[in-house]
Formats: C-alpha cells, sequence, structure tokens
C-alpha cells in the first residue's frame, strides 16, 4: 500500500493546475456560461495540444496511454478551477470506443478525438431521468445497411456542438437490460434535433431527438442487444470521473473559506477566530478528506481493471452530497457577499447540483450499493 | 497510488484473521462490544485470555524494536486491529500496549523501558490512564492533581477522573502537576504508577446503564518512586502530546462497525415486516447503503492515515478528521440500526433481543468515542488551529 501520487502524477497536476489558472479564469467561465458553444475552441485546441482528450486513449492510436488515475488528477484540477466545456463527454465516450469498437471504429475516431478534432458525447438519460436500464425507450430498428433510430434522449451534455452522439439504444422490446445497443451516431444526420435545456450550471445538456435517424450498421458499437455493458461501464466511470471533478470543487470552496475567514474582520478579529466557524470549517474539511480516499480508492481499482461497482457507487453516493453541502456551507460562511452573481463561490454551489445528477443520483448509487451489500 | 497490500502484509493478515475467528468460537456472548470488557468479568477474563495468546506470538510488541523483544511493522499493527475489530476479540490493552508502549519507545530512558516493556508484551499487566480532573478534562493542562518529589520519591495528592478499567487495572500511567509554581506546559510530569499503592482509592462511576466501565481515582499521600517516570520531569506534556499521535487510524472501531453491518444486512433479509422482509423496503435500502457509504469512507481514510504513519509522516489533520468522522457515524449507525429494528431497538440481552442486545447497548455506547481521547470539539479545534491556520482560541 502506498498512497502517494508518483512524481509523474504530481507534475501532472501541477500542470493542469498552472495552465488552467492563467487559461481559464473566472471572467471566461462566466463568459462561456452565457454563450451558444458554452466551451472555447481556442481553449479546447490548446487542451489537445496537451493531450488532454487523447490522455487516456493507447499511444497506438496517437493518444498518451495514461491510467484512468491519471484522468482523475486532470477532473479534479478541472474541477478545482472549473472548466467548462465537453471534456468529460468526450473521455467518457472514448471509453466503449477503446474497449469494445472494431479496429475500423477505432482508428477512425481515437486518433481524431485525441488530436481535438472530435467532440463526442454519450445520449443515456431519457424522459424518465434514471441510468437504469428500464429509463432506455429509444428504439433503433435494422433496416437494410442502417439502423433506424426514433425516439428522444435527454440532458445529452454539450450535444449541440458534439461531433458525434454514442446513442444508447432500444434494439429489442422490453425493459431490461437485455435488448440494449449502442451507436455512435454522426450528429449531423439528417432528422436529429438538437435543444438546449436551461440548467442550473449553464453546462449546455441538451434535448436530442431522433426522427427517423439512419445510422449505417458498421457504426454499432459493441454487440446487438449486448450494449448493457458498455453504458454500465460509462456510467461507472463517469461517476468517478464526476466524483474527481468535485473532490476538486469541494476543496476550492474549503480553500476560499479559510482564506475569507482569516480576512474578514468582524468584532475587531478576523471571523476565522470564532468557534462557531472554525467547527464548520472543520466539517467541510472533514467531508472533502472522507470524500477524496474513496475517490481515490474507486479511481485506482478503475484503472488496475479491478471490479469496482461498488466502490464507484460508495464514492458518487456520498461526494454527491457532500459537495452540495460544502458549497452550501462556503456560501454560509461568506455570508451576503456569496449570493451575488459576481462572487466565485456559486459557480461552485451550482454546479454541485450538477454534479450530482451526471452519471446516478445519490439514490441511483445507494441502490446499486444495496445490491452489492447483500441486500435481497 | 496502490491501495493493494504486498504479498507478505495480506499473508500476515491472513494469519491475524485465522487467530482471531478461532478465538472468536470462545467470545463470551455477554461481550456486545469492546466497552462490555471494562464493565463485565466475563469479557474481560477474555481479554485476559486473548492476550496471553497474543503475546505468544510477539503480537502484543508489534512495531516494536527488536531489542525489546519486538517485530512486525505499522502495518501488521494495522491488519491486526482490522482482524479483532471484525471479530470483536479484545485481547489488546488500548493504555499499555497501544498508548504507553510506544511512547515509552519513544521517551522513556533505558532503565523504565527494561522495567514496564517485557510485562505488556507478555499480556501480564494491564494499565489505565489518569488524565482528566474533575476540573481539567479538554483542557488537560488546567490539571491540579498534585506530585510533589520528597528525595527519591513523589507523593501524590488530589483525583482523577473518568478513568477506563482503572478497578481492574494493575498499573497506571498519568500526568501530574510537580511543580506547582512552573508556567504551564512545563510543570507536570507524565508518571507510572501500580494501582495497589498505598493512599489510591478506585471508585468505578455507574454508567447510563448502571455498569461500570469508568471510574474516578483519589490519590490520599501516594508514594511513587522518583524513577517511574516518561521523559524529562515537568516536560510531561510533551509526553502527552507525543502519546496522543500514535496510531490513530481507529481502523479498528471501524472494521468492528462493518461486521455490525453485515449484521444488520443479514437481519434485515431474515425479517419480514408488513409481509415482506425489511431488506425489500427501499427506505431501510437506503439508509443501510448511505451507513455502508459513509463506512467506506471512514476506512479509506483509515488507510490513509496508516500509509502515512507507515512512513513515519504526520497525519495530524487526518487523523483528527478520520475520528470526529468515524465517532459520529457511530452514533448515526445506532439511531439508523435501532430504528430500522423497529420496537426489538431498545431490549437488552435477553430471548427478545436482537444479535443478543448488541443494539441497545450500541444506542448508549455511540457517542463514548466522540467525547473520548480528545472529545470532537477538541479534534475540530486541532484541524482549525494547527491544520488550517485559522486564530487560537486564548
Amino acid at each position: 500500500m502506498d498512497l502517494r501520487f508518483t512524481e509523474a502524477q504530481e507534475i501532472l497536476r501541477k500542470m493542469v493546475r498552472d495552465f488552467l489558472t492563467t487559461e481559464c479564469p473566472k471572467t471566461l467561465v462566466r463568459e462561456l456560461e452565457s454563450s451558444d458553444k458554452g466551451y472555447s475552441p481556442e481553449l479546447w485546441k490548446k487542451m489537445a495540444e496537451l493531450g488532454w482528450m487523447g490522455l487516456v486513449i493507447p499511444e497506438e492510436y496517437e493518444g498518451m496511454g495514461y491510467t484512468f488515475q491519471d484522468l482523475t488528477i486532470l477532473l479534479e484540477e478541472a474541477g478545482r478551477n472549473i472548466l467548462p466545456g465537453p471534456l468529460i463527454p468526450t473521455v467518457i465516450s472514448t471509453f466503449p470506443i477503446i474497449e469494445a469498437g472494431t479496429e475500423e471504429q477505432k482508428k477512425e475516431f481515437l486518433p481524431k478525438i485525441a488530436r481535438g478534432e472530435l467532440i463526442i458525447t454519450m445520449a443515456q438519460l431519457e424522459s424518465e431521468g434514471t441510468f437504469g436500464a428500464s429509463g432506455i425507450a429509444v428504439k433503433a430498428t435494422a433496416k437494410g445497411d442502417d439502423f433506424i433510430i426514433n425516439g428522444t434522449k435527454l440532458f445529452v451534455e454539450m450535444a449541440h456542438v458534439a461531433d458525434y452522439i454514442i446513442c444508447v439504444t432500444r434494439t429489442k422490446e422490453g425493459s431490461t437490460d437485455k435488448g440494449i445497443t449502442l451507436f455512435i451516431v454522426d450528429a449531423k444526420t439528417p432528422g436529429i434535433k438538437c435543444e438546449v435545456i436551461p440548467t442550473i450550471a449553464a453546462d449546455k445538456l441538451c434535448e436530442v431527438r431522433f426522427d427517423n435517424v439512419a445510422v449505417p450498421k458498421k457504426n454499432m458499437l459493441g454487440k446487438l442487444d449486448a450494449g448493457w455493458q458498455l453504458m454500465e461501464m460509462m456510467t461507472r466511470k463517469g461517476a468517478i470521473a464526476k466524483c474527481a471533478e468535485s473532490i476538486g470543487g469541494i476543496q476550492t470552496c474549503v480553500e476560499m473559506t479559510v482564506t475569507y475567514s482569516k480576512e474578514r474582520v468582524q468584532y475587531e478579529r478576523p471571523i476565522g477566530a470564532f468557534q462557531a466557524l472554525q467547527h464548520i470549517i472543520a466539517n467541510m474539511w472533514t467531508s472533502m478528506e472522507t470524500g477524496r480516499y474513496l475517490l481515490y480508492e474507486a479511481a485506482w481499482m478503475e484503472s488496475e481493471g479491478q471490479p469496482c461497482t461498488k466502490e464507484a457507487s460508495f464514492a458518487k453516493a456520498y461526494i454527491n452530497e457532500i459537495y452540495k453541502d460544502v458549497a452550501r456551507w462556503a456560501i454560509r460562511l461568506h455570508g451576503a457577499i456569496a449570493t451575488s452573481y459576481d462572487h466565485d463561490i456559486p459557480l461552485y454551489y451550482r454546479r454541485s447540483k450538477a454534479a450530482d445528477t451526471a452519471f446516478g443520483s445519490t439514490d441511483f448509487h445507494r441502490e446499486l450499493v444495496a445490491q452489492q451489500i447483500g441486500l435481497k | 497510488m496502490n491501495f493493494e497490500l504486498t504479498a507478505e502484509e495480506k499473508a500476515r493478515r491472513k494469519e491475524f484473521f485465522d487467530v482471531c475467528k478461532e478465538l472468536e468460537k470462545k467470545r463470551p456472548p455477554s461481550l456486545l462490544d469492546f466497552e462490555t470488557v471494562f464493565e463485565l468479568s466475563e469479557p474481560w477474563q477474555f481479554h485476559l485470555d486473548c492476550a496471553k495468546e497474543f503475546a505468544k506470538k510477539g503480537w502484543l510488541a508489534l512495531n516494536w524494536p527488536a531489542e525489546y523483544g519486538g517485530s512486525g511493522t505499522m502495518m501488521d499493527q494495522v491488519l491486526f486491529a482490522e482482524a479483532r475489530g471484525y471479530h470483536g476479540i479484545p485481547g489488546v490493552d488500548i493504555f499499555g500496549v497501544q498508548m504507553l508502549a510506544p511512547t515509552m519507545l519513544q521517551a522513556a530512558n533505558e532503565a523504565v523501558k527494561k522495567e514496564f516493556l517485557p510485562p505488556i508484551a507478555r499480556g501480564e499487566v494491564m494499565w489505565c490512564e489518569l488524565w482528566s480532573e474533575p476540573n481539567a478534562g479538554s483542557d488537560l493542562a488546567a490539571l491540579s492533581t498534585t506530585a510533589i518529589k520528597k528525595g527519591d520519591e513523589y507523593i501524590i495528592n488530589g483525583q482523577k477522573t473518568w478513568n477506563t478499567n482503572a478497578h481492574r487495572a494493575d498499573w497506571g500511567f498519568g500526568v501530574f502537576k510537580t511543580d506547582p509554581a512552573g508556567r504551564k506546559h512545563h510543570n507536570m510530569t507524565f508518571i507510572l504508577l501500580d494501582m495497589k499503592t498505598p493512599g489510591v482509592t478506585v471508585r468505578p462511576i455507574p454508567y447510563i446503564d448502571g455498569e461500570a466501565p469508568y471510574c474516578e481515582v483519589y490519590f490520599d499521600d501516594v508514594h511513587v518512586p522518583a524513577k517511574n517516570i516518561v521523559g524529562q520531569e515537568n516536560e510531561g506534556w510533551a509526553v502527552v502530546n507525543l502519546l496522543a499521535g500514535f496510531e490513530r487510524s481507529g481502523i479498528g472501531e471501524i472494521v468492528f462497525m462493518l461486521r455490525e453491518l453485515e449484521e444488520l444486512v443479514k437481519y434485515c433479509n431474515e425479517t419480514k415486516r408488513n409481509g415482506k422482509p425489511l431488506s425489500k423496503d427501499p427506505l431501510v435500502r437506503n439508509r443501510v447503503a448511505q451507513l455502508a457509504c459513509e463506512l467506506e469512507a471512514a476506512k479509506a481514510i483509515a488507510y490513509r492515515i496508516a500509509d502515512l504513519q507507515n512512513r513515519n509522516e504526520m497525519a495530524l489533520m487526518d487523523a483528527s478528521a478520520a475520528k470526529i468522522f468515524y465517532s459520529e457515524l457511530g452514533e448515526r449507525f445506532a439511531f439508523i440500526a435501532t430504528d430500522i429494528v423497529g420496537p426489538y431497538g431498545q431490549v437488552k440481552t435477553s430471548r427478545w433481543a436482537p444479535t443478543n442486545g448488541a443494539w441497545e447497548k450500541k444506542f448508549y455506547d455511540c457517542f463514548v468515542t466522540t467525547i473520548s481521547m480528545g472529545t470532537n470539539e477538541i479534534q475540530r479545534n486541532i484541524i482549525a488551529w494547527y491544520g488550517l491556520g485559522l486564530p487560537r482560541m486564548k
């Protein structure tokens, strides 16, 4: 057991932190929130030059060949700074291609993703709003050399700027995890209509309507009717990725609160001198540190290829709650100033809500935990 | 980063678990939790028997230097604590083995080490801690019990309180004011004394349930050889702080709760309410799963502390955070578990009690850890002051 990061990982962390501090100030974050695109193509290009989108893509496909744990370090820093844009949907969409894609698919998509030329996202949720199998109703029906997709996907992150969408469809009647198939869908295919849903973090979650959308059979990802495993894999990796981002956000909330409580003077002393505040801050720090090692454990297991459905759900269910809680306390301890639009803490508070809905809510993951700990 | 144990550590872990699993078969049913060891004679006797068993294997001297009969590593201590926690096995004297021995190894002179360490390793002498006083709890430095040097002896007068197991312990260690006029933090000495010394009176304090794990101890002209000290005279405060830093991951307590969680899951699977097993109730599933998530978080941070301490690095903030977290998780666990088992959550050991009354006991033992070993409020101060650099209370 050695819970230290390697020197190379520490360098990666510092590189990401320094880059984002300079390249993604809060002024840009706010600007992107109110922009149509929701991301900066210039910044995206620079990130690609640093190899971020190709971080976990094998070197033979022009990626960096780094581990999943390395990715979570990058995402922790992204969450710490806030980095609007399609990084998480793109990297999480990459995994089913790496794991189940045909050689042709890998060659077609992975190098372009690594070069930052493609934005990919995944369409999982529908109107039921669950990451469970019963929520998948969008149909794909075989017709000649194509599959025809019909139905509506919801909360598809950055779909409005995506080049491709990994669409989770039902290829057999029913509501179980059998008969689910994934397709890599060109977002420009006729019949696709995309509309941005106004959301708390302005993170461009979209409604994507599929109206007789023809997808070539060669764009099927993995095996017919056996896509559930890939869906679960994306949800699991996405959950851990989101946890990393959240721990980063929590860290900023704690750091800003500590700094402010040392500066802000009331009753002729810094407010951080009052135990009423000290103990709340200590609680925030305790939440962060307990969540942090829960994240690192899940990320390490995922990175090592160990089964970690349980650990990913432990982490997501726990970190969902502490991010909201810590961000809320950060506002409380800053006082009225932190309720203003121009303050940075609310940027994190709003994202804590967005994060908890992504890749499975607290209750969704608690149910997975319940199954894993043997509740019949 | 690597959460995996080495092959050697895995083998050691298995050895610890195998032995504790065997011992569990002999565990008296009245040993409901580790508090009962100090309360009832059967669990206490079992504790002594286990101590003898562990002593034979050298497990009471893990991570000690070989010259004092030690073997193994800091990690072994952690793995051994896990095994005992899971199987609910006492046998390791918290005060002698876990607190005093590592303190003596760092701070005591050679003669003291030679005299007091071997009986601890042999599991022969059980210790208690003599710290708190009626007017010195969290503010321990405000203590007033004196030990005045006269020739080659200290004469102790005053009162200590909340001394766990003082009524069964053979020896006690404590801090006493040796220079009443001296300045704060440089006026007390860390002294070891035989609890059978004339002038020592131990009075058990009835706990919530009427049992007595804690005592008050009165000192009336108690003569203690002046050689029985750890650290320098008048510098006992430094020794107190040193002692507070050893093996603080809490892994034993956490793994004990993991076992309790297994028991709770089993109960939910086997018990019907409203015509279906409790385990089918979504509310029950949600609450039990929440406990499981928090327990894993506690375990993960405990490993973090073990990892730091294994490399002799400081884990001050994390140790305080872990203590706050797992002790308050214990409280949540007790409330949720006693709620889920319904009216049976109030039943003491009897034929009506699920898990032999362990849930009912947990309901009033759950906050002990939040108060002992530096209250959680003191731990929060430590995080705020020493960890985050917030202004200290004057």
